[in-house]
């Protein structure tokens, strides 16, 4: 348990981290945000006066850190400026759509590497593994821009699926027709996504397996005249599962992080267009709000991966 | 090794010295209240004479190469004196010990990694000299050919790197390059582990030559009490972290005190042919 | 050998590619932000060595595009008139890598046509020497991001496993931070908070400053990895038994290790540092009009009928991939090269 009270210890440090690396940026910024609001008509001279107030912009840097801090733990998570709400419900909406997407991506693309991976590893050198090289290697190569702008393209030139967005507009429709709505929208952003996280993964499982197939143990199975099929899946995918364990972690903890691109070009209402719009209006709560989110999803998707390994893994707990 | 040398080596002024050594290393992973002391000396006293072959044996982990750092002035001792031609060193800045660090050089164990792979045989020997900005350029190559041939490497050789040279002329090379600025204290840290026996055999023959013509004194740290017995006038035997015992070889082979070096001699193997070889007239 | 070949390939191909860095003055046969209000997105011209006479010509030739009437954009092709494609023409000044001026462009054809290798934009621009120019942008920066990397990474990688403890720790914890950061995130916060509207030199530094601070974890990470082993190995403790001050030992013992490493890092960090490029300009946070670059190029195709209708405009997006695929390829070849030498 020493092992993963330190890995807790060292999350809560990387998080503090972060809001600290964020707040100096805030105070590298040139101009005053609020002076900017000021200029803005939809806000009130109060509601300026009140939020300079409470976030003590008129005060020095470790104050102002201080009170952001006291704010967060209390759960209100700062101002948009542009929105004209707090942070806290615009991140929640946003960060729903996200996991949306990159949920689905992920397990998608974890379902296909697998069985794909360790395939290609019971049989390195043929064809099949040789093509799957070759097509990692390709895909690795392609940006991921390059990926959605050619899928959107496609998408467009057959007009099989609908283009941008998260939703057709539609009024009283059922359950059914909206979850299909959803899946077509679904498809471009969550198609790219997968391949473009699916030869890196595809790679780790191979060699992952590679490693485990040439052990003593697995040969002894294999000698004995165990079937191959379960050789493989109840041996050797076990003793593999160390380092796999770690990357369903990042994946985990790339969730709400790794999908900007995707959807500030497909349109998909999640925190990556919200992170784009504020940088351009700097719109600094939003900004360090949407950095913060993402960061305590690596650090928890981190800690799970170690939680996991504790318990399937023996060799750690001998610390 | 005849009774007359024996006898010159008893009289010869000490050349260096540890008196009441000890040094210990703390282990601390960072940021955690766990520590780990481990005593590698404890109140050395050892005196090695001018010109004498000074064997330190012991098992791994024993301290020896703490001591050697110690007496090279490579590392400083927690407590202790050092002496070094009269001088107490351990307590001397870098820049004292400057003009001291030709005088006492070391040659490692050969599978250490004691010499830079990408560097020529050359080069290897160049480096002190240049270091200490003796010689330059092409005086220094013919110096370091004419050390590759002292030490029975052919200078034809001088463009190859050391991952092409076996293991006995990979310590030839090593040797050469730490007599090269004419030092009179060599600590050789176990310098023939790992060697076959003959390869042992004709380095120990050179040493021999070197020592006689440069006016050496060598410190030979070794587990393997055969091979001292062959080349060495004193022996201190180290057990972890003390001196257990120490003495002339004749004294420590044929009436060992503690039990740990009953135990030592036990596992020399051909100790006694050695031994009597030796003694048969210096025929080495 | 087979790997050797690999890099000797992937290095020739990468260099005439970064030969667009110096020669786009050259190769292309307009200024960038040449325009011809005229012809807005004409489609690439097509190269004829048949006339209509059914002849056959040495030199190729072009004809001219004419705007379909009642259409928006729709150009048919009108052969009354043949322009020849002439080579070492002369045209618009430019400058060489920015010093040497000279007039000579590497094709062109006489006024009043115009020849356009890969179509026009909105404007009426051409495509081809957009993404000349572009590609002297995107790509130099990439270079000196990647320069900045490896730079700042080696430095702190080395101090850190050169001099070690505290400082060692306290590099080691900060690198963690930069490296467990979602990259794209990092990049759009830091540039949130630079001010928007600047000079396209002024751009083009930051940006190339922004991408190269962040990604100094890495390179440093590994570089104090070796540096650490090299600090232990016998022939510098050697070195100091010799009287060797710190910086001999670094400069000849323990630095020479990294260059392998250093090189293969580069090698990966450069593509990923163009795509970065291209994607802050794509989403217009980078290099702006009329600075061409290919992410400013491309993201004109986030309008609905330029990505349905002019497929020539994501020929920016073709020379990315190009441009990526030959740096993994010689990345991947360097590593296999440089695998079997150790420290």
């Amino acid at each position: 348990m020493r092992f993963l009270e330190r890995r807790l210890l060292h999350g809560v440090l990387l998080l503090a981290g972060v809001s600290v690396l964020c707040f100096l940026f805030t105070d590298l910024a040139p101009g005053n945000f609020f002076d900017e609001m000021k200029l803005n008509p939809q806000i009130s001279p109060e509601t300026v006066a009140a939020l300079r107030a409470q976030y003590g912009m008129d005060r020095a840097l470790p104050v102002r850190y201080a009170l952001w801090v006291r704010s967060v733990l209390r759960g209100e998570w700062g101002f948009s400026f542009a929105y004209n709400m707090p942070v806290r419900g615009l991140l929640a909406a946003r960060a729903q759509n996200t996991l949306l997407l990159t949920g689905t991506a992920t397990a998608l693309a974890w379902l296909i590497a697998v069985p794909l991976g360790v395939w290609m590893a019971y049989r390195p050198g043929s064809w099949t593994d040789r093509l799957g090289m070759g097509t990692t290697s390709v895909l690795l190569a392609l940006p991921e821009l390059v990926l959605v702008l050619a899928l959107l393209a496609f998408a467009v030139r057959t007009h099989a699926l609908p283009v941008g967005g998260m939703t057709s507009p539609s009024e009283g429709q059922g359950v059914w027709p909206r979850s299909l709505d959803l899946l077509a929208h679904l498809a471009i952003p969550a198609g790219t996504l997968v391949l473009a996280g699916l030869p890196l993964l595809i790679r780790h499982v191979r060699s992952a397996m590679l490693d485990v197939l040439h052990a003593p143990f697995i040969q002894a199975a294999r000698g004995n005249g165990v079937a191959p099929a379960r050789v493989l899946f109840r041996f050797a995918l076990p003793a593999a599962a160390n380092p796999l364990i770690s990357l369903l972690g990042f994946s985990i903890g790339g969730l709400l992080g790794g999908s900007l691109l995707v959807e500030a070009v497909t349109g998909w209402p999640g925190l990556g267009p919200l992170l784009l719009e504020a940088t351009m209006s700097r719109d600094l709560y939003i900004v360090i709000g949407t950095v913060m989110v993402s960061t305590f999803f690596l650090v928890a998707g981190n800690l799970l991966a170690d939680a996991l390994l504790v318990v399937f893994d023996p060799r750690v707990r001998t610390d | 090794m005849g009774a007359e040398h024996a006898a010159g080596v008893a009289m010869a002024p000490v050349l260096a010295r540890a008196a009441g050594v000890s040094k210990r290393y703390i282990q601390r992973a960072p940021f955690s209240r766990r520590r780990f002391v481990v005593h590698a000396l404890q109140d050395v006293d050892l005196a090695i004479q001018s010109g004498s072959v000074t064997a330190l044996a012991g098992e791994s982990g024993s301290g020896k190469s703490t001591l050697a750092s110690c007496l090279a002035a490579m590392d400083r001792p927690d407590s202790g004196e050092i002496w070094f031609e009269g001088n107490e060193i351990s307590h001397w800045t870098t820049r004292q010990l400057a003009p001291l660090r030709s005088r006492i050089q070391m040659v490692f164990q050969d599978s250490a990694g004691a010499l830079n792979p990408r560097f020529s045989a050359a080069q290897v020997i160049e480096e002190p000299l240049e270091i200490q900005r003796l010689t330059s350029g092409a005086k220094s190559r013919t110096r370091a050919c004419a050390l590759m041939q002292e030490v029975g490497l052919s200078p034809d050789w001088a463009d190859r790197s050391p991952l092409q040279l076996s293991g006995g002329q990979r310590q030839r090379l090593a040797i050469a390059r730490a007599i090269a600025l004419r030092p009179s204290l060599l600590i050789l840290d176990e310098s023939l582990s790992g060697l076959d026996l003959i390869t042992q055999h004709e380095i120990l023959r050179l040493l021999r030559d070197l020592q006689a013509r440069h006016s050496l004194t060598y410190v030979l740290i070794s587990h393997d009490l055969s091979l001292l017995a062959q080349i060495a006038d004193y022996i201190a035997i180290i057990h972890r972290g003390r001196i257990v015992e120490q003495g002339s070889m004749r004294q420590i082979l044929e009436r060992p005190e503690s039990d740990y070096t009953r135990e030592l001699l036990g596992f020399a193997c051909a100790l006694e042919s050695s031994w009597q070889r030796a003694q048969a007239g210096g025929q080495l | 050998m087979l790997h050797k070949w690999k890099v000797g390939a992937a290095v020739i191909f990468l260099g005439l590619v970064h030969a667009v860095i110096i020669f786009a003055g050259f190769l292309a046969p307009y200024e960038p932000i040449t325009q011809h209000r005229e012809l807005p997105f004409a489609p690439p011209m097509r190269l004829h060595f048949l006339d209509s006479q059914g002849h056959w010509h040495l030199h190729p030739f072009v004809c001219e595009p004419e705007l379909r009437p009642g259409t928006f954009y729709e150009y048919d092709e009108s052969c009354t008139r043949q322009y020849p494609v002439r080579w070492f023409v002369t045209g618009s000044q430019y400058r060489l890598a920015g010093m040497l001026a000279s007039h000579t462009h590497l094709f062109g054809v006489d006024p009043p046509a115009q020849i356009f290798v890969l179509g026009t934009d909105n404007y009426g621009r051409d495509m081809f020497s957009r993404i000349l120019y572009g590609g002297r942008v995107s790509l130099s920066a990439g270079l000196l991001a990647a320069a900045i990397s490896l730079l700042l990474g080696a430095l702190v990688g080395t101090i850190s496993g050169f001099y070690g403890r505290w400082v060692d720790e306290s590099f080691m914890r900060l690198a963690e931070l930069f490296v467990v950061l979602p990259w794209l995130y990092l990049l759009l916060a830091v540039r949130a908070f630079l001010p928007l509207h600047i000079t396209p030199l002024h751009a083009f530094f930051l940006v190339v400053a922004v991408i190269g601070t962040i990604g100094w974890a890495r390179p440093a990470r590994l570089v104090r990895g070796i540096v650490l082993s090299a600090k232990t190995r016998k022939y510098v403790l050697a070195s100091r038994g010799f009287g060797a001050s710190d910086s001999y030992i670094l400069r000849r013992h323990v630095l020479p290790h990294t260059y392998g490493v250093l090189l293969t890092q580069a090698a990966l960090l450069v593509p990923q540092y163009v795509i970065a490029e291209v994607t802050l300009s794509f989403f217009g946070l980078g290099l702006n009009e009329p600075l061409p670059s290919w992410g400013n190029l491309l993201s004109v195709l986030q309008q609905y009928n330029v990505l349905v209708s002019y497929w020539w405009m994501f020929a920016p997006a073709l020379a990315l991939v190009i441009v990526s695929f030959s740096y993994l390829l010689g990345a991947d070849a360097l590593q296999r090269k440089l695998q079997p030498a150790s420290v």
